[in-house]
């Protein structure tokens, strides 16, 4: 059951991924963006990784596409419909990808793993949870709290950039 | 829940959605006339696309909107164990989001949040 899942979810990625980049209006090609985000996000619920599926979905397709909407909207010649692509440039470009994939795949493949008797535990996110919080061993809460730091050094960053004129 | 029961639940889903698009599209009387077609039926016609350029201001906004997101993402795997680790786990996740308020009170000094 499982498997077929897997098959249907990564057919319509690849589908919406070729979606994107052939895409001629460039809001379109957003939007197909986002689909694959999405389906990106249930390929990690399949396999058990909650936290990275909510992550998946609250920042990508919720976060990261916003902005990527708003950048498209603010550029010019939004309608702009881009020519159909040379047909030398589809055949080098998907001759190129396919090069890359099997690079990929070829590393992978011949990667020795090693088996262990231990079954693979989906790491929930409590456990995640627990190792941010405590303060013993095994704990990151510096991690944590330095991250909000990080955070709001962006945040002063944005504004400081974007509030630049107005005294 | 299971993946069985998860594929059940798509197809009820679709099934009672699907009816009820249909049926409804059977029982109403219909009239056809060319006007109901329009955008807008009585008023101005629409010209252009309708794919206009923003204001850059609301880019700020959604920048603001992406850190609070961040900030989301991380409360999540507190909020699943903050019973669990108690009083200690409020503090340290209240300190993150003091600083994180800073931030805040920072856009909000600046008139990073005024309506322009």
């Amino acid at each position: 059951m499982k498997e077929v899942l897997f098959y249907l979810f990564a057919g319509l990625l690849l589908l919406f991924s070729i979606l994107t980049v052939s895409s001629r209006k460039i809001l379109r090609a957003a939007v197909f963006l986002l689909f694959s985000l999405v389906l990106t996000a249930a390929l990690y619920f399949l396999w058990d990784y909650l936290f990275m599926a909510s992550v998946q979905l609250m920042l990508y397709a919720g976060g990261i596409m916003v902005l990527i909407v708003f950048s498209v909207l603010l550029t010019h010649n939004i309608d702009h419909k881009f020519d159909p692509m040379e047909f030398k440039k589809i055949i080098f470009s998907a001759l190129l990808s396919l090069v890359g994939a099997v690079t990929v795949i070829y590393v992978i493949l011949s990667h020795p793993f090693k088996t262990s008797a231990l079954a693979a535990a989906p790491i929930s996110p409590e456990d995640i949870g627990r190792g941010f919080l405590s303060y013993g061993e095994n704990g990151y809460i510096l991690p944590f709290e330095v991250i909000s730091i990080l955070l709001l050094a962006a945040m002063i960053g944005a504004i400081v950039i974007a509030k630049k004129t107005t005294k | 829940m299971s993946t069985e029961g998860l594929i059940v639940f798509f197809l009820v889903a679709v099934t009672l959605v699907g009816f009820a698009l249909v049926f409804s599209s059977f029982i109403p009387p219909t009239s056809k006339n060319l006007f109901k077609a329009e955008t807008y039926e009585c008023g101005i016609e629409t010209t252009g696309i309708t794919w206009i350029q923003f204001n850059v201001g609301y880019y700020l906004f959604a920048i603001l909107f992406l850190i609070f997101d961040v900030e989301t993402v991380f409360l999540y795997p507190w909020a699943t164990v903050m019973k669990e680790l108690g009083i200690v786990a409020f503090v340290e996740i209240l300190i993150f989001l003091i600083i994180l308020g800073l931030g805040l009170l920072y856009a909000w000094k600046k008139q990073a949040l005024k309506w322009e």
